[in-house]
C-alpha cells in the first residue's frame, strides 16, 4: 500500500522528464497524432536538426563558456576569501562572512536593474562577458559558505607544522587547504556550475542578442516563437537537461550535499 | 636562547626577532607558533580577501545602493536623471493596483506554499526513514526536479496543464471526470493553484533531502527506547521526531518562506503573470516595470525592488526571532 503511494509520487516526479524524453523522439506530426505514443522509428535526426538548424548549438556553446568561465572565477576567488576567513582570526572576519552570506536572502531585483545600468554603462551589457561578472557575483556567497565552513575543520597543526618548515602563508593556502579541500571545492563547483546552467532571470535582461543567448532563454525563447513544435522544444528541452542529468548521475552525493549545504546547519 | 626565555616573560616584542641566527629551531618553532593569535598577516588576509570583497562591493553593495538611489529618481535613458523624492514610493502604495494585486498574489504563494513544501519533503523523508525498499532509487527520482531549469519546467507543466492533450484534462476525460477538465493556466481561478503546484513538484525533493539528513542525525538510542516502549510510528513521529529535528524544518520553512517571496522563473515562462493578473507576482511586475511596458523609467521599479527588499528582510529577521528555538532540546 504505501509502496503504491510511493510509486505514484515517483510516476509524479520522474514521469514529466520520461514523457519529453520520448517526445525528443518523435516528430511535431506524430507527436499530434498521439501525445502519448512511443518513438516508433526513433528520430534520432531530430537532434541533429536542433543542434544544427534550430540554433541549440550556439545556445550550448555560449552556456558552456560563460558557466565554466563564472565557476572557474566563483572557485578561485571564492576559495581564497574561504581560506583567509576560516585561517586567520582578525577584528570583521565575522562580520565579512555575515555581510556576505546574508545576500543569499537578497530578491535579485534589488541589484537587478542597477547591474543593468552598471553593464550598460561599461559596454558589458549584452555580452557574455558581462552575464559572467555578474554569475560570479551572483554565486560567491554560497561557494565562500561551503568552502568556509569546510575548510575551518581543517586542523590548525597542519598549517602550524608547514609554517615551522619554512612555508610561507600563501604556499600553504596552495599546498594545504586546496589539496586537502578538494571535496568541498568539487561540491561547490559542480553546485554552482547547475544553479548557473539553470539560470534564467540575469540571462533575459542582460542578454538581448539571439546569438549570445544560452541555453535556458534560447528554449525560453525558441518555445515563444515556434509555440507549436513541439517535438522541436522537446528536443531543445532534452539538449538543455542531459547536462545535468550526466552530472547528477556521475556526482548525486556532492550534488544533494551543496545544494542542501545552505539548509543544514 | 636568552631572546626566547627573556619573551616567555613578558608580552612578546612587535617585531619578533625571527631572524636572529642564534635561534634554534625549537625556539623558532616556538615563537611562530606563539606569533599566530597575536597579530594577523594583514598583507595575507587582504591579498587572499581582496577579488572577492572587490566582486562583492562592485557587484553587490553597489548595486543595492544604486538602486536605492534610483527609487528616489526618474531614470530615463540617455543619463537624465531626475529627483523626485518619495513621490515613487508614495505611487506605488497608494494608487498603484496591480502591485498590490502583484502582493496578494505572491503572499498567497509564500503562505501556502512552504507548508506544501516542507510537509510533503516530511512526509516523504519518514518514509524513507522508515526503511522502504528501493529507498535509494527513490530518493534519487524524487530529487531529480530540484537541479532542473525553471525554463524547462515551466515548458513541461505548460504541457501537462495543456487543455487539449495536457496529462491532467487527459487523466480526468479517462476518468469520466471530464467536465471538470479546463485550461488550467488559462483560468483566473486556477492558474495561481497550477504554478503553486508546479512549484511544489519541483521543491519537494529537495526538502525531502534535508529532512532526511536530520532525521539520520537523530540519535538511535532515543529511537530504540521508544520501540521498547511500544511506542508506535504516529506518535513517535509527532511527540519524539518532530520536536527534536524542529530546528531544520523552520529553517526549511523560512528558506521556502524567501524563495516564495522572489519567485520569478516559472511565472514569466508559464503565464507572464497572466491571465488578468492572476499569477503576477512581485518581481514578475518588477520585470515588467522595467523592461515590458516601454515606459523607459528605470526609478519607479526600483522603488518596487526597494519596498520588496524590505518586506522580505523584515519577514526574514521577524520569522527568525519568531520561531527560533529559545531552549534547544538536548539529546
Amino acid at each position: 500500500m504505501l509502496l503504491c503511494v510511493l510509486g505514484g509520487y515517483t510516476a509524479f516526479s520522474a514521469g514529466p522528464f520520461l514523457w519529453v524524453a520520448i517526445m525528443s523522439l518523435r516528430t511535431t506530426s506524430e507527436i499530434s497524432a498521439s501525445h502519448y505514443g512511443l518513438p516508433s522509428p526513433a528520430h534520432w535526426q531530430q537532434y541533429v536538426t536542433a543542434w544544427t538548424v534550430s540554433n541549440y548549438r550556439t545556445y550550448f556553446w555560449n552556456s558552456c563558456a560563460v558557466v565554466v568561465a563564472a565557476v572557474a572565477l566563483t572557485t578561485v576567488i571564492g576559495a581564497m576569501a574561504a581560506h583567509a576567513l576560516a585561517r586567520y582570526r582578525f577584528r570583521g572576519n565575522r562580520a565579512i562572512l555575515f555581510l556576505i552570506f546574508s545576500t543569499i536572502i537578497f530578491p535579485a531585483q534589488i541589484t537587478l536593474l542597477a547591474l543593468f545600468q552598471i553593464l550598460v554603462k561599461y559596454e558589458l551589457f549584452n555580452t557574455l562577458t558581462g552575464l559572467t561578472l555578474v554569475y560570479v557575483a551572483t554565486q560567491l556567497p554560497l561557494t565562500i559558505y561551503i568552502l568556509e565552513a569546510f575548510f575551518a575543520r581543517t586542523p590548525q597543526d597542519l598549517f602550524d607544522a608547514a609554517k615551522i618548515d619554512g612555508s610561507s602563508e600563501l604556499a600553504s593556502f596552495w599546498r594545504l587547504t586546496l589539496p586537502i579541500g578538494r571535496p568541498a571545492i568539487a561540491t561547490a563547483v559542480i553546485v554552482n556550475f547547475i544553479l548557473l546552467w539553470n539560470e534564467f532571470l540575469y540571462a533575459v535582461v542582460l542578454i538581448t542578442d539571439e546569438d549570445k543567448r544560452t541555453l535556458p532563454l534560447g528554449v525560453q525563447k525558441f518555445m515563444g516563437d515556434r509555440m507549436q513544435d513541439i517535438g522541436m522544444i522537446a528536443t531543445g528541452v532534452m539538449i538543455a537537461v542531459l547536462p545535468v542529468i550526466v552530472l547528477y548521475a556521475l556526482f548525486s552525493k556532492q550534488l544533494i550535499q551543496g545544494m542542501t549545504a545552505g539548509a543544514v546547519k | 636562547m636568552r631572546e626566547a626565555r627573556t619573551a616567555k616573560r613578558g608580552p612578546w616584542p612587535k617585531h619578533a626577532p625571527s631572524s636572529s641566527p642564534p635561534l634554534s629551531v625549537a625556539a623558532r618553532a616556538a615563537s611562530l607558533l606563539r606569533s599566530r593569535p597575536g597579530q594577523p598577516p594583514w598583507g595575507v588576509i587582504g591579498t587572499l580577501l581582496t577579488p572577492a570583497l572587490f566582486v562583492y562591493a562592485g557587484f553587490t553593495a553597489y548595486p543595492v545602493g544604486r538602486t536605492f538611489y534610483n527609487s528616489v529618481h526618474l531614470i530615463k535613458p540617455g543619463g537624465v536623471e531626475q529627483f523626485v523624492g518619495l513621490q515613487n514610493y508614495a505611487q506605488l502604495l497608494s494608487s498603484d493596483l496591480t502591485f498590490w494585486r502583484a502582493v496578494v498574489n505572491t503572499m498567497i504563494w509564500a503562505g501556502v506554499a512552504p507548508l506544501l513544501d516542507v510537509g510533503c519533503g516530511l512526509a516523504l523523508a519518514l518514509c524513507l526513514y522508515a526503511g522502504v525498499p528501493f529507498a535509494r532509487f527513490f530518493r534519487v527520482a524524487w530529487f531529480t526536479p530540484v537541479l532542473i531549469s525553471y525554463v524547462v519546467v515551466g515548458i513541461l507543466w505548460m504541457w501537462i496543464y495543456n487543455y487539449d492533450w495536457g496529462v491532467v484534462n487527459a487523466l480526468l476525460r479517462a476518468v469520466g471526470l471530464g467536465v471538470l477538465a479546463r485550461s488550467w493556466l488559462g483560468n483566473t481561478s486556477t492558474a495561481l493553484a497550477a504554478l503553486i503546484l508546479t512549484h511544489l513538484w519541483k521543491w519537494a525533493g529537495f526538502n525531502m533531502v534535508v529532512c532526511l539528513a536530520a532525521l539520520h542525525a537523530l540519535p538511535s538510542e532515543v529511537m530504540e527506547a521508544a520501540e521498547l516502549d511500544n511506542c508506535g510510528w504516529v506518535r513517535k513521529t509527532i511527540f519524539m521526531i518532530l520536536p527534536m529535528i524542529r530546528g531544520t524544518l523552520i529553517g526549511l520553512l523560512i528558506l521556502s518562506f524567501v524563495g516564495k517571496m522572489k519567485v520569478f522563473d516559472l511565472v514569466w515562462v508559464m503565464t507572464e503573470g497572466g491571465p488578468l493578473w492572476a499569477t503576477e507576482t512581485v518581481s514578475t511586475y518588477v520585470y515588467k516595470r522595467a523592461f515590458g511596458w516601454q515606459t523607459f523609467d528605470l526609478g519607479y521599479p526600483s522603488a518596487l525592488a526597494t519596498v520588496w527588499f524590505l518586506v522580505v528582510l523584515a519577514f526574514v529577521l521577524g520569522l527568525h526571532g519568531l520561531l527560533r528555538q529559545r531552549e534547544p532540546l538536548e539529546y
